[in-house]
């Protein structure tokens, strides 16, 4: 579960493995403060999604840090464009769509990609997004929305280039 | 008109893909590097330290009331007057013969 929406987010299976990680050493370090006033289930999918996506911005920032390096000339690695992700999960007839669908997801917002991952990775109704995301469900459907028209969008244009 | 129509079957198609999308299994060796990264022990007091300090419940207010003892001594400060007692005034006066106020009124000994 918590492996599986970290994936679902960073699209890369060992950062996953780091994220998975890191939220259990932080369960078993504040499972005291844990109130059952929630799920167990909603406070690690909560806990996932906060390193997840805490992660996506050390690297985001690393990422701008080294584009501004190279322009000034300083060394330093380069930059690698970024390859398509397989999720294990996906049926092998659709693993070349989802591939596309994943590289679209990534350039969602992040709220729109935290529901849309949520809902259709991990299968979570949107009630339980919204006890995830600490929201009502009527901005779950919002961002739901949303999140679909911006990768008909992308899909859109991403279809019309390759014809 | 049929290539639209074309790309929007494919975009429908594409944006599908993840129906029954199955969980990934971990790695096996994930468990193990959890259990060993929880035995790894207690993280040493100054790590601790300065984990409490970074706290955002703990580093904010300690911003404001810095923020806030500085205002208040540099205010302080500010309407302080320095007090000079009258006596001390006096006597520093006369010894520089600054009793004086102009050069008319200072007496010239004649030689």
């Amino acid at each position: 579960m918590v492996q599986n929406t970290a994936l679902g987010i960073l699209q890369n299976a060992e950062d996953a493995e780091d994220v998975t990680q890191e939220v259990f050493v932080q369960v078993f370090e504040s499972i005291k403060a844990f109130k059952a006033e929630s799920k167990l289930s909603t406070w690690l999918y909560r806990i996932t999604v906060s390193k997840a996506l805490d992660h996506l911005r050390r690297k985001k920032r690393k990422k701008r840090f080294a584009y501004i390096q190279s322009l000034f000339g300083a060394g330093g690695e380069t930059l690698i464009e970024k390859p398509d992700f397989n999720h294990p999960g996906v049926a092998l007839d659709n693993k070349e769509r989802a591939a596309i669908l994943f590289k679209a997801i990534d350039q969602l917002p992040e709220n729109q990609k935290i529901a849309f991952t949520l809902h259709k990775v991990e299968g979570l109704s949107y009630q339980e997004i919204s006890d995830v995301m600490k929201t009502s469900v009527s901005s779950v459907e919002s961002l739901m929305h949303r999140a679909k028209n911006n990768l008909k969008k992308l899909l859109n244009d991403h279809y019309q280039n390759k014809e | 008109m049929d290539n639209k129509k074309h790309i929007q079957g494919e975009v429908e198609k594409t944006l599908n893909s993840l129906e029954g999308i199955q969980r990934a299994t971990a790695n096996p060796y994930l468990f193990t590097r959890i259990r060993a990264r929880l035995e790894k022990g207690d993280k040493s007091f100054w790590s601790r330290a300065l984990a409490f300090i970074s706290r955002p419940s703990v580093a904010v207010p300690a911003i404001v009331l810095t923020i806030f003892i500085n205002t208040a001594i540099f205010f302080e400060s500010k309407s302080e007057k320095v007090q000079v007692p009258q006596d001390v005034e006096q006597s520093f006066a006369s010894e520089y013969n600054l009793s004086d106020n102009t050069i008319y009124e200072s007496t010239i000994e004649p030689e």
